[in-house]
């Protein structure tokens, strides 16, 4: 072996050792890296995941806001049109759903208002969701509990069914003249009492079906095809 | 000496971290608390808290009025503030409301009104909230539905 050769082959040992030394300083520090990543995760307060996501200004400013509000007038057009660009969710328990509930609505007890199977259907970018209980109170808790979530297009029915009860079930005229508005007004109540009566009279084999039944005799009145 | 060195940007990277972390968990408007823990009180009613429970109570209290009513005269409760809903997390009034030793009564004549605020608070991590209950049962039905016996769907529809 020559000087040279041997040269060479020292010079390629070196080598071979700082290409292990850099790599074992990488290894080094991303486990330094990780590790301190860790820690800071660990102690964080909070897990994102189960937190809010708007800014706390920004939720009561939307809470102080009278747009979160749909009327009992206005819910009761909507089923009367059955709407598809909103869903009714009543929050109430299961027993007193079964009672009673505004026609097309969905029963989600405020219980399992986190339950993540119900996520898809109160997380709806397109479809207004429209909240209801008894009263107003649980209402408002849900929809405060699901836009803080950062769920928008949440609505309250104001009142709750109490109201939609005063209102549109037990509404009475006893004037002597009546405003094209009243009228419109009246006949919109009317028709949602009329629905409201009939689907929460039905045995619940035949709710579903209520509504192509309906769909059905108006087609037949427009003079469309069965 | 030189390992050190060589640890720089990985210490750098981890003090931005920290940096970061550090100032979005000091905003105040970020929310801290599990969902969760709200659920679980309104599901007990463990937020609500009655005048006869209030007065009984062996802690300091103040009743924070965010209503756009006065407390009620049969109340007799002395130790409240106003304080408006819309502006209830304005930097002063926020500085009030966690400098209140004790349990912090919430009370408005519109429930929504409190609900909406009890809910804000306590994911803000506020403890010892509570809502003033007057005794009103809000989420009871009032109304008896009645069903209409004759209802069926017509044969030609079914």
């Amino acid at each position: 072996m020559t000087i040279f050769s041997r040269a060479k082959i020292s010079l390629g040992k070196n080598k071979d050792i700082h290409i292990k030394q850099i790599k074992m300083d990488a290894r080094i520090k991303y486990s330094i890296l990780l590790i301190g990543v860790g820690i800071i995760l660990a102690f964080l307060p909070f897990n994102a995941a189960q937190t809010f996501q708007l800014k706390a200004d920004e939720l009561l400013s939307l809470s102080g806001s009278g747009d979160m509000y749909f009327s009992v007038d206005q819910v009761a057009r909507f089923v009367n049109n059955e709407d598809s660009t909103i869903q009714i969710i009543d929050i109430r328990s299961a027993e007193q759903f079964r009672e009673c509930n505004i026609p097309g609505s969905v029963n989600i007890p405020f219980s399992e208002l986190l339950n993540p199977l119900w996520e898809p259907t109160l997380n709806q970018k397109e479809i207004k969701t429209i909240f209801y209980g008894n009263g107003n109170q649980t209402a408002n808790y849900a929809w405060t509990i699901v836009t803080g979530m950062g769920y928008s297009n949440s609505y309250v029915m104001k009142g709750g069914l109490n109201e939609w009860f005063k209102t549109v079930m037990l509404s009475q005229y006893s004037g002597e003249k009546i405003t094209p508005a009243e009228n419109a007004r009246f006949e919109n109540r009317l028709n949602a009492r009329k629905i409201f009566t009939q689907i929460n009279s039905l045995p619940d084999s035949l709710k579903t079906r209520f509504f192509d039944a309906k769909r059905l005799t108006q087609s037949k009145l427009d003079g469309g095809c069965e | 000496m030189n390992q050190l060195k060589n640890l720089k940007i990985v210490v750098l990277v981890l003090v931005v971290l920290l940096i970061l972390v550090i100032v979005r968990n000091s905003n105040q408007h970020i929310f801290k608390q599990e969902v969760k823990t709200a659920l679980e009180a309104v599901k007990n009613n463990s937020n609500l808290i009655s005048p006869e429970q209030l007065l009984q109570l062996k802690s300091k209290w103040l009743v924070v009025n965010i209503g756009a009513d006065n407390l009620p005269d049969s109340l007799r409760i002395e130790n409240s503030i106003r304080l408006p809903f819309e502006n209830l997390l304005d930097r002063a009034n926020r500085k009030i409301l966690e400098e209140v030793e004790g349990d912090l009564i919430l009370y408005s004549s519109d429930e929504a009104t409190a609900s909406k605020a009890w809910i804000i608070l306590n994911q803000l991590g506020f403890e010892n909230i509570f809502i003033l209950n007057l005794g009103d049962k809000p989420e009871e039905l009032k109304y008896k539905f009645q069903p209409d016996t004759t209802a069926r769907l017509e044969q030609d529809s079914i």
